[in-house]
């Protein structure tokens, strides 16, 4: 994938929040300002994935978790708060899934069925991400 | 500035590490001697027409602040502003013995682009030079809500 791709792609989503909240404060951004906080994005994007490598390296791990990312939300307790709150969010529906897949894939066996349902697991956690 | 005092720092300096009051090594805080020279050289009164320096707290537009802003009087005050030099951030400033760091180096590209968008009238180069790369399966698509400037070419 290659660097212009992906900056089109924050860019464009940069866009769809923009527009969010130029509806929800009813003010406008000029493209050139939305360009601005996309290249803000992309480069933010590196800082936060060298430093959450170094805090997982810290503890000995090459998996970076949720433990990793609240570091980043350190320096103010608010959005330290709202991270929090976010991740055991993401935790407790990521158990009630795995619940959920558990009783179906015992019901029904298969490999097509269950990977379907892995798809429509993954699917509803993006959902959940957005 | 800092390094203005420097000269000052150093005698300080050399009073705190000096020979002369090894007694007072031990405590954290200042020996009446210290005391003294803060008093007399550094510290700021209320005839010396400077405002005390504070930072800026830190705000979200759109989160739950959890931080007390303190309430002080304003006009004693003198927030120390991260914006008002904008027009020097499109280069790298001098350093001495702390290099930049990426995250600094980011900022000043930033600066740059946007010294660069600054002068534009209606289209965008930013805008026209991603647009050709932009796969949809990148990204959520979403139905067009208003006539914002970014969803026009999608």
């Amino acid at each position: 994938v290659s660097l212009q791709r992906l900056k089109a792609a924050v860019h464009y989503t940069v866009g769809c929040l923009c527009e969010d909240v130029a509806e929800d404060k009813a003010m406008q951004f000029s493209k050139q300002s939305i360009a601005a906080i996309s290249e803000v994005t992309f480069r933010q994007c590196e800082t936060f994935a060298k430093d959450l490598e170094m805090f997982a390296r810290h503890a000995k791990r090459s998996t970076v978790t949720t433990e990793d990312v609240k570091l980043l939300a350190r320096r103010s307790s608010s959005l330290l708060k709202y991270i929090t709150q976010k991740s055991e969010e993401l935790a407790a529906s990521n158990m009630e899934q795995k619940e959920k897949k558990k009783k179906k894939s015992g019901a029904a066996k298969g490999r097509r069925i269950s990977e379907e349902q892995e798809a429509a697991v993954t699917e509803s956690e993006d959902s959940n991400m957005a | 500035e800092r390094r203005s005092s420097s000269l000052q720092h150093k005698s300080l300096f050399s009073c705190v590490t000096g020979q002369k009051q090894p007694q007072h090594h031990e405590k954290w805080s200042l020996s009446p001697e210290e005391f003294e020279i803060w008093d007399r050289v550094y510290r700021i009164k209320e005839g010396d027409g400077v405002k005390e320096p504070v930072l800026p707290r830190s705000q979200f537009e759109t989160l739950e602040n959890l931080e007390e802003v303190p309430k002080q009087q304003e006009e004693a005050r003198q927030e120390l502003s991260l914006s008002e030099w904008s027009i020097w951030q499109n280069h790298p400033l001098p350093t001495s013995t702390v290099d930049h760091s990426d995250r600094c180096y980011h900022f000043i590209g930033i600066m740059e682009l946007i010294e660069l968008l600054r002068h534009e009238q209606g289209d965008c180069s930013y805008d026209l030079e991603m647009q050709p790369h932009l796969q949809t399966e990148d990204v959520h698509v979403r139905r067009k809500k208003s006539h914002l400037a970014t969803s026009s070419s999608l």
